[in-house]
This record gives C-alpha cells, sequence and structure tokens, in this order.
C-alpha cells in the first residue's frame, strides 16, 4: 500500500511500507522514460547513415565511409542508451540495516546490503563537478574511508532525497538509543 | 527560513577570485574577513575559487561562509586556465542555486574572477570589482592584462579600489569612468597583531624586522644594499628576516660577503599565524617595496607596535599617519638615511598607544559597512539590455571593441542554448508563444533544486 508519494517531471519518489509488522521501509525513485530521447538518438544515428550512404551512391565515395559511420552508430547507441536504470530503492529495516538495490531495464536487479552497525550517519552533500553541482544522499560508513551513494545512478531532486534521508536517520538514531541502552 | 528572504535590504554576495583560503596573501585575506564582517552584518554570502589539491566541492567555513571550490585545475600563479566559456555551466548553477543578489571581483590577476564576471553580466546580475593590485603600462604582460582588465570593466556596475592611487592606476588602465569607482582601503585584524607585554630593551640593541615575499617586486635588492650600509653605521643593530622566495639567495650572498651572520637573522618562509610573534621582536619594520597599492603589511606592524621605514610607492603614504611612519624614496642612500630617522624617532614611539590608535583607524567592520553602500549603489543601477551593453564595449579599441563583442554575443547565445537545454531536461513544455508563463515555470524548477538552508535542525527555503 503506497504512503506517499511525490513527482516531477523525471522523477517519482514513492514510499512503501508494505510490509509494517516486519518494520520494513522502502522508499523507491523511479525515472520517468521518455520516448524523445531514444527518438533524438535514433535520429541522429539514421541522419549519419543516410549522409554516409547518400555521399556513397551519389559522391562515389568509398564503401569502407558506410562502415565507419556504422561503427559510429552503434558506438552512439551504446554510449547513449547504455544500461537505462528503471528504478532505485532504499529498504530500511531498522534492526538489520539497509538494502540499495538498482533495479535495470532489462530486469536484472543489483543489490547492495549495509548492516545497521556500520552505518555511522547519513548525510545529505552537495556535490560540485566542473559543469554543475548536485545533491546526493551517502552514508558514511565506519572504517571505510568511501562513504556509500544511496542513490547510485539517479539523481532525485532534493525534495525527494530529504524524505530518504530522515527516514534513514530516525533508523540509525533508534539504533544507536538502543545500544546507550544496552551499555 | 533566513532573514534574508524577508528582509530586501539584504544582499546575498558570491565573491569569486582565483586567490582564497587555503593560499595566504591580502587579497585572500581581505575576502575572508570582508565575507565574516558581511555575515555579521545580515547578508549572505558566498565565495567561488578554484580547488586546491584534494580541497574540492563545497565547504563551509566560521559563520556558515560557503565555499564553492569548483575542479578547475588551476594552471599558472594559482590561475585557473582560461576558457572564456567553460565556466559558464558551474556560475550559472551557483548564481541560482544561491539566489545570488550581486557578484563580486576580487584581483585583476584571476582569470576566474574575469570570466565569472562576464559570464555574471551575460545573465544579467549586479556586478562589482576590486582591484588590489597596482599594474604597469609599458611591459607586454601589462599591456594584456590591461586590455583583459578593459573588457571587464567596460562593463562592471561599480568598482573598488584600495586606495587612491590604486583608483588612479585603475581608472587610466581600463578606462572606467571614475565616478564608478569608490575608494575603501583595507583593514587590519587589530585583534591578532597586539603590540609585545615586554619588549627587548631599545638601549641594548635596535631590531629591524622585514617580513615579505622575497622577490623583485618587493625590493630585496634594495635590502641587499641598505642592510650592510646600515649595520656599519650603527653597530647595536640587528635585522630580522623573515619570507622567502627567488631573491633569497641574494640576501644569503650578502650576508656572507659582509660577514653579517650574527647580525642578520634568516628565518625562512614564516606561516601567518605566526608572523605576530616575529614582529613583536622588533622596533622597526622596513618595506622596501618597489610597488604596493595598499601595503597590509605595515598595517600589521604597526598593530604591533613597531615604527615603520617604508619605500615612497604607490598607496603607501596613504596608509598610516606621518608619525607612525618614515618615508623614503626607493633609493639604497635614502633608506638608510629614513632609518637612521627612525632610529632618532624611537624612544617618542608607544607601542600601545599605536596600536589603539590603530584599532581606531582600521577595522573591517567599517570596510564591510562601505562595501554595504556600494552594493546599494549597485542594485539600483538600471538593467540594460544586450544591446546597449555592446556599444559599452565597441568603446574599447578599434579592433578590440569588435572582438570583445563577439565574444559577448557567442557568449550570450551559449547562455540562452544552456537554458534551452537545462529545459528541456526538465521537460518543461516549450512555447515559442508563451515565452513569460514558460520563464516562469522554469524559474520554480531551478528554484526547487536550490537553496537549501544548513542549521542544526534543517529547515527548508521552500
Amino acid at each position: 500500500m503506497v504512503e506517499f508519494s511525490i513527482s516531477n517531471a523525471r522523477y517519482t519518489y514513492v514510499h512503501d511500507q508494505k510490509y509494517p509488522s516486519e518494520n520494513a521501509d522502502m522508499h523507491h525513485i523511479i525515472l520517468r522514460r521518455s520516448g524523445s530521447k531514444y527518438i533524438f538518438v535514433y535520429a541522429s544515428a539514421l541522419l549519419v547513415l543516410a549522409c554516409a550512404i547518400y555521399l556513397y551512391f551519389l559522391e562515389e565515395k568509398s564503401i569502407s565511409l558506410v562502415y565507419y559511420s556504422l561503427l559510429f552508430d552503434i558506438f552512439l547507441v551504446k554510449l547513449l542508451l547504455r544500461k537505462p536504470v528503471n528504478k532505485e530503492s532504499v529498504v530500511i529495516m531498522p534492526a538489520f540495516g539497509v538494502q540499495l538495490e538498482t533495479h535495470y531495464m532489462s530486469g536484472k536487479v543489483v543489490r547492495c546490503f549495509v548492516p545497521i552497525d556500520k552505518i555511522l550517519k547519513p548525510v545529505l552533500l552537495e556535490c560540485v563537478t566542473p559543469v554543475t553541482c548536485y545533491w546526493t544522499l551517502s552514508l558514511i560508513v565506519r572504517e571505510e574511508s568511501e562513504m556509500v551513494l544511496v542513490f547510485k545512478n539517479l539523481r532525485p531532486p532534493i525534495k525527494m532525497l530529504v524524505h530518504v534521508w530522515k527516514a534513514l536517520c530516525a533508523a540509525t538514531d533508534n539504533k544507536e538509543e538502543t545500544c546507550t541502552h544496552a551499555k | 527560513m533566513g532573514a534574508n528572504d524577508d528582509d530586501p535590504r539584504k544582499h546575498r554576495i558570491l565573491m569569486v577570485s582565483d586567490f582564497f583560503y587555503p593560499n595566504f596573501g591580502g587579497v585572500e585575506n581581505h575576502i575572508y574577513y570582508l565575507s565574516q564582517c558581511l555575515l555579521n552584518l545580515g547578508h549572505k554570502v558566498v565565495v567561488a575559487t578554484h580547488a586546491y589539491g584534494n580541497r574540492s566541492g563545497v565547504r563551509y567555513m566560521t559563520g556558515g561562509l560557503k565555499v564553492y571550490y569548483v575542479p578547475w585545475r588551476p594552471f599558472v600563479m594559482q590561475n585557473t586556465f582560461p576558457t572564456i566559456y567553460g565556466l559558464l555551466p558551474i556560475i550559472r548553477t551557483i548564481l541560482i542555486r544561491e539566489r545570488i543578489t550581486v557578484v563580486h571581483g576580487h584581483q585583476a590577476f584571476s582569470t576566474f574572477c574575469h570570466e565569472a564576471l562576464m559570464h555574471a553580466r551575460t545573465m544579467g546580475y549586479k556586478v562589482v570589482f576590486t582591484d588590489h593590485s597596482l599594474y604597469g603600462f609599458a611591459d607586454v604582460g601589462s599591456i594584456h592584462m590591461n586590455k583583459v582588465l578593459q573588457f571587464t570593466l567596460a562593463d562592471v556596475t561599480q568598482a573598488i579600489c584600495v586606495s587612491h592611487t590604486s583608483k588612479e592606476n585603475t581608472v587610466l588602465r581600463s578606462g572606467l569612468p571614475p565616478e564608478k569607482v569608490f575608494v575603501i582601503p583595507n583593514a587590519v585584524d587589530t585583534s591578532m597583531f597586539t603590540p609585545a607585554v615586554d619588549r627587548p630593551k631599545r638601549s641594548e640593541q635596535i631590531v629591524i624586522v622585514v617580513i615579505s615575499r622575497l622577490v623583485y617586486r618587493k625590493g630585496v635588492d634594495l635590502l641587499v644594499e641598505v642592510i650592510p650600509e646600515v649595520c656599519r653605521i650603527h653597530p647595536n643593530v640587528r635585522f630580522i628576516v623573515g619570507g622567502d622566495g627567488a631573491k633569497r639567495v641574494r640576501l644569503e650572498e650578502m650576508r656572507e660577503k659582509h660577514s653579517l651572520q650574527d647580525r642578520v637573522e634568516m628565518l625562512g618562509a614564516v606561516p601567518h599565524a605566526q608572523v605576530r610573534s616575529v614582529l613583536i621582536r622588533g622596533h622597526i619594520f622596513l618595506n622596501s617595496s618597489l610597488t604596493e597599492a595598499f601595503c597590509i603589511a605595515i598595517l600589521e606592524a604597526a598593530s604591533c607596535g613597531l615604527l615603520t621605514v617604508s619605500t615612497r610607492v604607490g598607496g603607501v603614504p596613504e596608509v598610516l599617519p606621518d608619525d607612525m611612519v618614515v618615508l623614503a624614496e626607493p633609493d639604497p642612500s635614502d633608506m638608510v638615511y629614513a632609518i637612521k630617522k627612525a632610529i632618532y624617532m624611537l624612544p617618542k614611539i608607544d607601542p600601545q598607544d599605536m596600536h589603539n590608535r590603530m584599532r581606531e583607524l582600521y577595522d573591517w567592520n567599517d570596510v564591510a559597512k562601505r562595501t554595504e553602500i556600494v552594493y546599494d549603489r549597485a542594485l539600483k543601477c538600471s538593467n540594460q539590455k544586450l544591446l546597449e551593453r555592446l556599444s559599452r564595449y565597441l568603446c574599447c579599441g578599434a579592433w578590440a571593441g569588435k572582438l570583445f563583442c563577439l565574444v559577448m554575443i557567442v557568449g550570450y547565445l551559449f547562455w540562452q542554448l544552456l537554458e534551452l537545454w537545462q529545459m528541456i531536461l526538465r521537460r518543461c513544455r516549450i512555447s515559442l508563444f508563451r515565452k513569460t508563463v514558460m520563464k516562469r515555470f522554469w524559474k520554480i524548477h531551478n528554484d526547487t533544486n536550490g537553496v537549501f538552508w544548513c542549521t542544526t535542525e534543517f529547515c527548508f527555503a521552500h
């Protein structure tokens, strides 16, 4: 049963509490597929091929040009349309840990589990690249120099990340409290 | 919610320069102290600079000062590689995310600053430029630098110089109308530079301190002539030389030649945090710069209660009152005479009194208030269309004017292309006829990815 959802032009955030009795909390970020990217890439590939064929037939250039253009097209398609990601999920189990899943269009799912006692803190960070700046949600993990990115392929907006971050904080804080109680 | 959202008088300032912490220097300190004082006045300040080694990304400094270390590598003398349009996407992102109102660039010799100011003007933001140095007119490097400056300042909203001499120099180099240039001198952190509690006795030995980068510009060649002469005339004078650079070898040679190893102490590079501990060991501070727009070093020395002897160059005569400084021409014999005069004046100097006067005269809060006035004036200037702005570039020169116009037009086109690309990414419906509605929609989309206030409990701008 869907509890809460936000969506914008590219992403949809869904907060799912399907198993309330088992204390598992699921957050999904779903990428909205748009045909326009495919149309654009295939159209430009077709254009390159058409130019090559035109040059071969009408301007008497060699056949190797057509082969090269075909190779270039395959390279372009592979580069721009590779491994499309459908959805990324976070399953929070306060007693055990956090499972990070990446669902691909082909049906393949890649999972990564982080035990709850290894998580020091979930943090919202700004990442600066030479051309842009965006928000990411990461987990600071004990005894590791690198942080674990929660959403590895998708870049959802901060409004969606905040809900996931709050849920992660609640889960890790609870764990800390139980630790102190036990001591 | 920050107070900024409600108060329209408070500005959101972006400082841009190649020079910032972890580098240490006049420009870096200026940006840092000015930013801290502006934050105290209730404005929001963000600094953008290039990445220093591993220091890349967003960092927060004291008082919530946000610094963007943009991962563009420096290529010569801490300057980012000039790509003309390369910085457009990241500067645009920062300007939109932080909802900046004024962009403030520092230092003419900073490619990051020039490019960022150009892009900010293309996007219609108000731009303020501060020039920290004096430059020549004759050599090849200066001629090119001045042309670049002319380009940037052709369309700047307001400019700030650190002394009247610097204002004259900037106006002559760039052709900027003098009414647009404000003079706001630098200041010094007097709480950090306090006189020594117990000073070495003057009757035993007089200690002259020199702290500067040992390069040609700082007049090391003069020092090489002056020091042996002073040591010969005054047997009770000792020198402490701090700093490092290309000309250090000449000083070492001088020491060897005149056997002054016990009279001249070379400290090497002195970290900024330890400058005060070196200054308080002395009675007189010697500055032999060949050119100086302002010279914060003599302010630091005066704040520590040292009498200053300096060359009469650039903006130095404007810095200290006549009873705190002895000026000389950049000539060895004149400087030796000035040092003699300073030694004679020394008994009348009270370090604590000097420090108190410096505290009254120079204060970074005062600099911040005056800079705030410049920002208010900048924001009152009218928004101008591209065509009006292009006419200003045409006056820069016969060929240069046309080249600058071309650069600005191409920049404008790139910007429009980038906006279109962003709209496509956000899947906004593009309608050429409903432009105003579209622009508003796009703005909302950009803002939702924008400001995220960092406080102890997270709270949101929207």
